[in-house]
């Protein structure tokens, strides 16, 4: 066990540096500059723009600023963003909490209606509920998280005025149920494509599982139906469900960014798409870092999950 | 999200099929009721967008500003026009072409890079397996999303560049299945038998090995299409799509949020379009995996 | 996505007047409007006595370099100009009024002697820091010597770079003495802000100096909280030196989309929206919401068709006026902007009082074009693109992408100038790009591009169109369209070195003319931005002549 962890954890840091090249070869080959912004007014001079780049160090040589990123990440410098003169990490902290809240909360309705919808599915395999719940969880893969919420505001703010449009809560009133009411709609956006593939992989692992021989023995044995489904089937189909939450958390992130936008949430999401354009690259390599150790951290988990559920998977890896 | 329609690609591996062509195949994709759903409006999608364009009176970019903001079904322009006064569903089909192209031309690139990836990774294994499979890793642990971002910036939004950087992007899953089956697939007998008879190491590969890896790799390309027709989208939506006039579903919607107390059409029409374009090639993955799958033979 | 500061900033003379009757010429919409001026006419209840009541200011760019002295976008300047004050301020007329100086130098006075090389200021008595340390000379003093200290990030050094031998005479009195004479540098003053010496000294580096988080100053509002991304507090500052404050909090919310911004305004959770505005295409619908006053507002930023002149096709002059001759100005602004802006000849904004109004209009004439283009010798080839000597008349328009309204601009451009038999295509690129070397080192074909072509509210254009300003050739100044003119270079320096404001007003009246002749860049409209406030908010005035419409929140309060 020990073994494995630490070969993990190695492979975890071998895949950060290369993650850690390839950002920031993508960031500072991109054209353009974190001084962009400042030229399109017309009233800073080319000396003035020179000057500031200059003294951001922005004409180093590429492999040199990197070593040097590197260098002072190793020793928990994060690095200063150009566009805030804050600490990146301080930066990074200060939207975390918005995304967390949305993330979660979107997890969480996820869990809960994809696997009801995926368990009795599986319980009533090919009945119109379960026909219907798939051709339904396959539009929610198909549907653009963007465009889903244009739909939403267009109904639910716009049309029936149920829901705010957008913002994390109203200025002044920071209420729990003013955010909360700000919270449904984004909530819903995110939640969508997880609830699909969540009720996917349900029923596909009930499946398995009501197919297995302890599971038919219990049924010969004469123990009630919905027993069996609770006690033995239930249990031994969430385990792996939960490596699948791991695994789904890059997809999780890009959809946070998604719906960020477009309901104007203050979170990671909207960070990054700011940071990108404003070529503020200390940020965005601290986000791309923060992102990559979170996807890490939830495959490695998805790993571990999965090997206490069933010891049966070898942990040779690849 | 764009990244969502692999997360079914990473479903159990499934064992090498006998053979793409086998009639028991066949069959279950054409009891899939949803598969032939999927492939029929596909065909039909295609064939509007192909002969559509020379059967309406407007083209794409004619501008008639008397009539702009004109809704659906209202007057001359059966989808309604938008703010410059074009028509909507010209726009539409011509916007089909270029989804459609984006979506199987990057299909291609990603499949290419994909296989190639994966067969040399799967077969000769060893550092160089290694390596390429960490670069697969590394490139994953960037949602996508992030990934698409910091890489349009670095070209100008036009249609060849677009589907480069979704191929780009969207590779590495297929590269994932392919090494997992060569892998497996080399330590059959008949790989060793090419092997014993002296086969070279790229004959092996090609001819041996990829026909039996096809049907994954097959199910992989539809889904792949899908998740690129989605990725155009979010490009245009995140601002760095394809330029005008050239219009394209994904672009069609870039402005639409502007708009969507005043024209809600303008949104819900092309939104519509790429919503069921993508679940039809989903539908067709998820057919053709159940008919490449002989495990399903029994049930 | 960020559409990088495209008002800028201000110029003179009360010319709302004739800018009203103009703007309804062309648009004909702003009848339901009117300028925040006219709100108070009907005599306003008097302010609170003490500061009560907060306001939300909603903007779609936020906030976040907080040393007025750094880089920073135009709303950026939205903190500076709550929290810090300039020596002197510039007012909806184009006057300059002093504010932490006693008053305004001029020849007249005897602040500005032997031909604008020697200045003197007077400050005013009284003014404290926020933190309770009193203002002295000592600090303008610094502030001066740290935009030009070597290290320090300032975010320009224009004009002051010419500052020379600063003596600090006195506590309230400074002097310093010029290189050489530069009228502008008065109102480029007017647009720094004075930073506190005992703060700033004592951070190793005034780079990262904690007051760049949470900055103190002079100004109405004192810095209160930040919540990244979000918002920014700010507190009624009790001890201020002028008029007001009247409210106790001041709130500047970060909406990032202007769509979702005025969605915002329109249910009442932000109290006003300024800076970028309200979308042109909401302004119908938002005039007649209940319980708000939505204004068109004067800017001075100006949206320009900017060509690359060493392209070889646009390096001709005829091909430029030809061009201009083929746009479709009125259909532009009618149809995409919905009437708001307002058709322009010159590189100065109409309420300058360098402002040319005798300029030859341009008439939309695609038969004209075509002549031009004909006796010039640019002749239709058989693809219907026209030729000369092997060059097509072929070019691309760039512009930020993300900006649907330009880009339908860009398209009816298009299928104008497709007529002439001129091939423009469309290259749009992200802010980030475009603005980057591509802009300032020319590498651009065309621009449609809104900015200005003054030094803060002094008509000097020297750094956009001097031929020593090419950052491509000299690796500096602004003059990206790389327009290389003696006359030009002659008047501006001209311009530079007079103070007198009547010989001044004749020198660029020239240039105007010159540059309408000689068209380096193709003015399109003057922006007519649209800004809205609740009923019951008094004080708000807009004013071209500063950066941000927040200029006075010191005296905005609610109607009780």
């Amino acid at each position: 066990m020990i073994a494995f962890l630490l070969r993990r954890l190695g492979q975890s840091l071998l895949l950060l540096l290369i993650v850690s090249v390839i950002g920031f070869a993508i960031l500072h080959l991109a054209p353009g500059g974190p001084l962009s912004q400042f030229a399109a007014g017309g009233d800073m001079t080319q000396a003035d723009l020179d000057r500031i780049a200059e003294q951001l160090g922005l004409n180093r040589p590429l492999p040199v600023q990197y070593v040097e990123w590197l260098w002072r990440m190793l020793s928990g410098d994060w690095g200063v963003s150009y566009r805030d003169q804050q600490p990146v990490l301080h930066i990074i902290a200060s939207h975390l909490g918005a995304t967390l809240e949305l993330m979660l909360t979107s997890t969480l309705l996820a869990m809960v209606i994809g696997a009801w919808v995926g368990i009795l599915g599986a319980i009533r395999r090919y009945s119109l509920f379960d026909s219907l719940a798939t051709i339904g969880a396959m539009i929610a893969l198909s549907i653009p998280t963007f465009w889903f919420g244009l739909v939403i505001i267009y109904v639910f703010s716009v049309g029936l005025g149920w829901l705010p449009a957008g913002n994390r809560y109203t200025m002044g009133d920071g209420s729990f149920l003013n955010q909360v009411h700000h919270l449904i709609g984004p909530c819903i956006v995110l939640a969508l494509v997880s609830t699909a593939v969540w009720s996917r992989y349900m029923r596909s692992s009930m499946l398995e599982v009501v197919n297995q021989d302890y599971i038919r023995t219990a049924r010969a044995k004469g123990v009630p139906e919905r027993q069996i489904l609770m006690r033995h089937a239930l249990r031994n189909a969430l385990l792996p469900m939960i490596t699948i939450t791991g695994l789904h958390v890059p997809t999780l992130l890009s959809g946070a960014l998604v719906t960020e936008t477009v309901f104007t949430w203050p979170g990671m999401g909207r960070l990054f798409l700011d940071s990108i354009s404003y070529r503020d690259y200390p940020v965005v390599m601290g986000i791309l870092m923060f992102t990559a150790v979170l996807v890490l951290l939830g495959s490695l988990l998805a790993d571990l999950l999965y090997g206490v559920a069933d010891p049966r998977i070898s942990r040779s890896g690849r | 999200m764009s990244g969502v329609p692999f997360t079914s690609t990473a479903e159990p591996a499934l064992p090498p099929a006998p053979g793409f062509w086998n009639s028991p195949g066949l069959r279950r994709f054409r009891r899939h009721k949803l598969a032939v759903f999927g492939a029929a409006t596909i065909v039909f999608l295609t064939l509007a967008c192909i002969v559509g364009p020379w059967l309406l009176p407007y083209t794409d970019t004619f501008i008639d500003i008397r009539n702009r903001f004109a809704p659906p079904f209202s007057g001359p322009h059966v989808l309604g026009t938008d703010p410059l006064g074009r028509d909507i569903l010209a726009r539409l089909l011509m916007a089909g072409r270029i989804s459609l192209a984006v979506g199987f031309s990057a299909m291609a690139i990603a499949m290419a890079i994909g296989i190639v990836v994966g067969m040399v990774a799967g077969f000769y294994e060893g550092a160089l397996g290694a390596a390429l499979m960490r670069f697969v890793d590394a490139m994953l642990c960037f949602p996508s999303i992030f990934l698409l971002l910091a890489i349009s910036a670095l070209i100008s939004p036009s249609v060849p560049s677009i589907i480069l950087l979704i191929a780009m992007t969207s590779w590495m899953e297929v590269a994932r299945v392919v090494e997992a089956q060569i892998r497996s697939l080399k330590t059959r007998e008949f790989a060793q038998a090419a092997v014993s008879f002296g086969a070279s190491n790229r004959r092996i590969m090609v001819r041996e090995l990829l026909p039996n890896a096809i049907a994954p790799i097959v199910v992989a390309a539809t889904l792949n299409v899908a998740h690129a027709i989605l990725a155009e989208s979010y490009i245009s939506f995140l601002g760095f799509g394809i330029q005008p006039p050239t219009p394209s579903w994904g672009n069609m919607l870039d402005s639409a949020q502007s708009y969507l107390t005043s024209a809600p059409w303008l949104a819900i029409i092309p939104g519509a379009a790429i919503t069921l374009a993508v679940t039809s090639f989903n539908f067709i993955g998820d057919g053709l995996r159940d008919a490449l799958d002989p495990r399903m033979d029994g049930q | 996505m960020n559409k990088p500061s495209m008002k800028a900033s201000g110029l003179a003379l009360p010319a709302l007047h004739r800018r009203e009757v103009l703007a309804l010429g062309a648009g004909g919409l702003l009848a339901a409007s009117g300028l925040g001026a006219r709100a108070q006419s009907k005599a306003p209840p008097p302010p609170p006595a003490k500061p009560s009541g907060q306001v939300v200011v909603g903007l779609s760019q936020e906030p976040t370099a907080f040393n007025p002295l750094m880089p920073g976008i135009e709303v950026d300047e939205t903190v500076w100009m709550q929290v810090f004050n300039t020596m002197w301020l510039a007012q909806p007329d184009g006057s300059l009024v002093p504010d932490l100086a006693a008053e305004v130098p001029s020849e007249a006075n005897g602040g500005i002697s032997e031909g604008g090389l020697a200045w003197k200021v007077k400050l005013r008595e009284g003014i404290t820091w926020h933190d309770g340390t009193p203002f002295t000379a000592e600090d303008v003093k610094y502030t001066l010597e740290l935009i030009n200290a070597p290290g320090f990030k300032a975010r320009t050094r224009v004009g002051h770079s010419l500052v020379k031998d600063i003596k600090v005479t006195g506590p309230l009195e400074i002097s310093w003495r010029m290189e050489k004479a530069y009228a502008p540098y008065l109102a480029l003053l007017s647009n720094t802000f004075i930073v506190p010496k005992h703060l700033l000294e004592k951070a190793a580096d005034p780079n990262t100096a904690p007051f760049n988080g949470a900055p103190v100053g002079t100004g109405p509002f004192k810095w209160g909280t930040r919540t990244p991304g979000d918002n920014i507090q700010l507190v009624a500052n009790e001890k201020y030196h002028g008029k007001g404050p009247y409210l106790e909090k001041a709130v500047l919310k970060y909406v990032p989309d202007q769509t979702a911004l005025y969605a915002q305004f329109r249910t009442g959770q932000v109290d006003l929206i300024i800076g970028t505005g309200i979308p042109a295409n909401f302004y119908a619908e938002a005039v007649k919401l209940p319980g708000r006053k939505v204004v068109k507002i004067p800017s001075a930023s100006l949206e320009v068709l900017m060509p690359n002149l060493e392209h070889p096709a646009l390096s001709d002059k005829a091909v430029r006026k030809a061009l201009y001759a083929s746009i479709n100005k009125q259909a532009i602004i009618d149809i995409v902007f919905y009437g708001l802006h307002i058709p322009t000849e010159s590189f100065m904004p109409q309420e300058s009082w360098a402002y040319d109004p005798n300029l030859p209009k341009q008439v939309y004439d695609p038969a004209l074009a075509g002549k031009i283009l004909d006796d010039a010798g640019w002749k239709r080839s058989g693809s219907g693109v026209r030729m000369k000597n092997g060059v097509p008349l072929e070019f691309a328009v760039s512009t930020t992408t993300g900006a649907a309204l330009r880009e339908q601009c860009q398209q009816l451009m298009q299928q104008d100038w497709q007529q002439v038999g001129i091939k423009m295509t469309i290259n749009n690129m992200p802010a980030a790009v475009i603005w980057g070397d591509f802009y300032t080192r020319s590498k651009f074909q065309s621009l449609l591009v809104g900015t200005a072509f003054r030094t803060v509210i002094d008509p000097d254009p020297a750094h956009r169109f001097g031929s020593d300003a090419i950052p491509a050739k000299s690796g500096n100044g602004a003059n990206q369209m790389q327009w290389q003119n003696a006359e030009a270079d002659a008047l501006m320096k001209q311009g530079q070195e007079t103070f007198d404001t009547a010989k001044r007003k004749e020198i660029y009246q020239k240039l105007q003319v010159l540059v309408r002749e000689e068209l380096p860049i193709l003015p399109i409209y003057q922006y007519a931005p649209v800004e809205g406030y609740k009923e019951g908010l008094i004080g708000y005035q807009p004013n071209i002549n500063a950066r941000q419409n927040t200029w006075n929140m010191g005296q905005w309060y609610w109607a009780k």
